[in-house]
């Protein structure tokens, strides 16, 4: 083993690293959490701990510069300090079976909020009595749909996410007959209708964008807002532009256009998640503590349908009883009586066993180990009853 | 070398974190109908009657959010089919053929603010703008069902046709909600009662989130 070798491995086995990691992992959740006062809870969570690096932007650029190691290389080098120092230096013992368990566990702890934060999704689900869909909605992302509507069976669909129209970069895709061209995106805008003269052309040249006023807006981070993206959008065929269209997620009327002799819908919605099978809100039931508007319970039965026909039941979500499928869970997350409507809250986290687990290893490895302590004190304390040492 | 099968976890987190790429994607889906749109802006739609045989006409709508507020409109007003961005629209008719227009309109956050918003108005019937000292004097602050109304009257009379709006403005569930009634001086003059009562039909829901 050559020295630069040895020294990679003294590096990722020693316990000074370790230290050295808590602490900065200390520093980490200290500023993240004075940071949420700005931020809120999401953005923290992706600037802080779903990240490599902490960054930060040189005030007047856009040019992002590390400023402090992110939860993604702390955890990840305390997972590999960990494992390695078990590799290298532990050897499996009956008596440090404990430990080793205890280790075990929280190895399986890290692992477990790392996929958490590559795999957990979170969508809504808004249904109104009587209503099917088949598709979740994001609470945070939106993405530009552009849908060729011609098929009186089928709609064909093609997604930009909002972050690629951010990007500015024209966008050709196979399934579209024109490059999708961002001129102007605001991550947070108020629309409001023209006043009519006096105001600068709006940049919109078809649908209803020339009519509307975009006025960027700061972003917010609060936890109860969200931000109403709007961009405008420039459609260009072969033989030159189409137009410009404005969209936001607050524009609900759709946008149509013809093309190609086809025809065609733009705008931009909560980024949906398609799953194979349907949910219909057959009731919802809304019950308040007598005479007071307190919520005493919520309940949505549902009907869930796959194409298939495998699946065809009748379901109830309510508090506290979600309904678990497909890799899914459906909670009900908000109601609203008066207009028959619910809102499910959809969560697939194909990890979320793995901090039960480890929690449990974690406390089964110390129990282990204290009871091999206890063990063992209490054989010496027999041994030495048994031959008392000799008096002078 | 045991070293090197410390190292793989790093790779495997680089590799990990590196695949939640955005990307463009395309799909089949059953025809769908479009976002039904709230009762007010349908095409053609007509106010539903309360049950309870009051001659009132009831309207209500969703946010940009999801949550409501609701409201009674007079039941001359008619409802007509709003543009977009309308949560609601009527069409208030006056004497010889003249109309005004309510227009109800939503938007996230504070929408530039009051001052701004109310100069807005004013500049749509030629006004000179307000400035932050004369606020108190041009409006006035109403509370009820927990909301508060800032409630202006403007009024154009120097123009050929004089022009008067009369507006509220409700903050409500980190969105601004704009009430107008805008055309003729003398119709929207007439109309300042019936305004006003519409004014106190708003009201939101009770809270029902658990």
């Amino acid at each position: 083993m050559n020295d630069t070798v040895r020294q990679f491995r003294d590096f990722f086995v020693s316990l000074r690293l370790t230290v050295v990691l808590l602490a900065l992992s200390m520093i980490l959740v200290f500023a993240a959490t004075l940071d949420q006062v700005n931020l809120g809870i999401w953005a923290v969570q992706e600037k802080y701990f779903h990240s490599l690096f902490v960054l930060w932007r040189i005030p007047g650029t856009a040019i992002p510069l590390p400023v402090f190691p992110g939860g993604y290389l702390i955890g990840g080098f305390l997972l590999v300090n960990l494992v390695a120092a078990h590799v290298y230096r532990f050897k499996l013992t009956w008596r440090k079976s404990g430990i080793f368990l205890t280790h075990a566990g929280l190895i399986l702890l890290l692992v477990g909020e790392l996929l958490s934060g590559l795999w957990q999704e979170e969508f809504q689900l808004q249904l109104r009595e009587g209503e099917t869909k088949t598709y979740a909605e994001s609470y945070r992302y939106n993405e530009l749909a552009i849908i060729d509507t011609t098929d009186p069976q089928f709609d064909d669909v093609v997604v930009i996410p909002e972050t690629l129209l951010a990007d500015s970069t024209p966008i050709q895709h196979p399934k579209l007959p024109f490059r999708v061209v961002t001129k102007e995106y605001y991550p947070n805008a108020a629309l409001r209708l023209r006043a009519g003269t006096g105001e600068n052309p709006s940049l919109a040249t078809a649908g209803i964008g020339p009519q509307i006023t975009a006025t960027p807006l700061p972003l917010t981070y609060k936890q109860d807002e969200r931000n109403w993206p709007a961009a405008f959008v420039e459609l260009a065929g072969p033989e030159g532009s189409l137009g410009i269209w404005l969209v936001s997620p607050q524009l609900q009327a759709p946008q149509t256009f013809d093309y190609g002799g086809r025809t065609w819908r733009i705008g931009m919605r909560p980024q949906r998640a398609y799953k194979p099978f349907s949910l219909t809100l057959l009731k919802t039931t809304h019950d308040v503590y007598l005479g007071t508007d307190i919520p005493k319970n919520f309940a949505s039965r549902l009907r869930l349908t796959t194409p298939d026909g495998r699946d065809d039941r009748e379901v109830l979500i309510y508090m506290n009883n979600p309904l678990r499928y497909a890799g899914l869970t459906f909670y009900q997350y908000q109601m609203d009586g008066e207009h028959a409507m619910s809102v499910l809250q959809v969560v697939r986290n194909p990890s979320w066993r793995l901090p039960y687990i480890s929690c449990a290893m974690i406390t089964l490895g110390l129990i282990v180990q204290f009871c091999i302590h206890l063990s063992g004190f209490i054989g010496k304390r027999r041994a030495s009853a048994a031959y008392p040492p000799a008096r002078p | 070398m045991r070293h090197r099968h410390a190292l793989l976890p790093l790779v495997l987190l680089t590799l990990l974190t590196a695949c939640r790429e955005a990307k463009v994607e395309s799909y089949r889906v059953p025809k769908e109908k479009p976002e039904e749109l709230p009762p007010a802006m349908a095409a053609g739609a007509s106010a539903p009657a309360v049950p309870g045989g009051a001659d009132m006409a009831g309207t209500a709508v969703p946010t940009a959010d999801g949550s409501d507020l609701t409201w009674t409109a007079p039941a001359h007003w008619k409802a007509k089919p709003a543009a977009a961005m309308r949560k609601g629209s009527f069409t208030v008719p006056g004497e010889n053929g003249a109309e005004a227009d309510l227009s109800i309109t939503a938007f996230p956050g504070d929408v530039g603010g009051e001052l701004a918003n109310l100069n807005r108005w004013r500049g749509q019937i030629q006004l000179a703008p307000l400035s932050d000292g004369d606020l108190p004097g041009a409006t006035t602050r109403i509370e009820q069902h927990g909301l508060t109304f800032v409630v202006v009257d403007f009024v154009n009379t120097d123009a050929a046709g004089p022009r008067r709006i009369l507006g509220a403005i409700v903050p409500y569930n980190n969105a601004t909600w704009f009430f107008k009634l805008s055309g003729p001086a003398a119709l929207v003059a007439k109309e300042k009662p019936a305004f006003l009562a519409f004014l106190q039909t708003i009201s939101a829901p009770a809270p029902s989130a658990p």
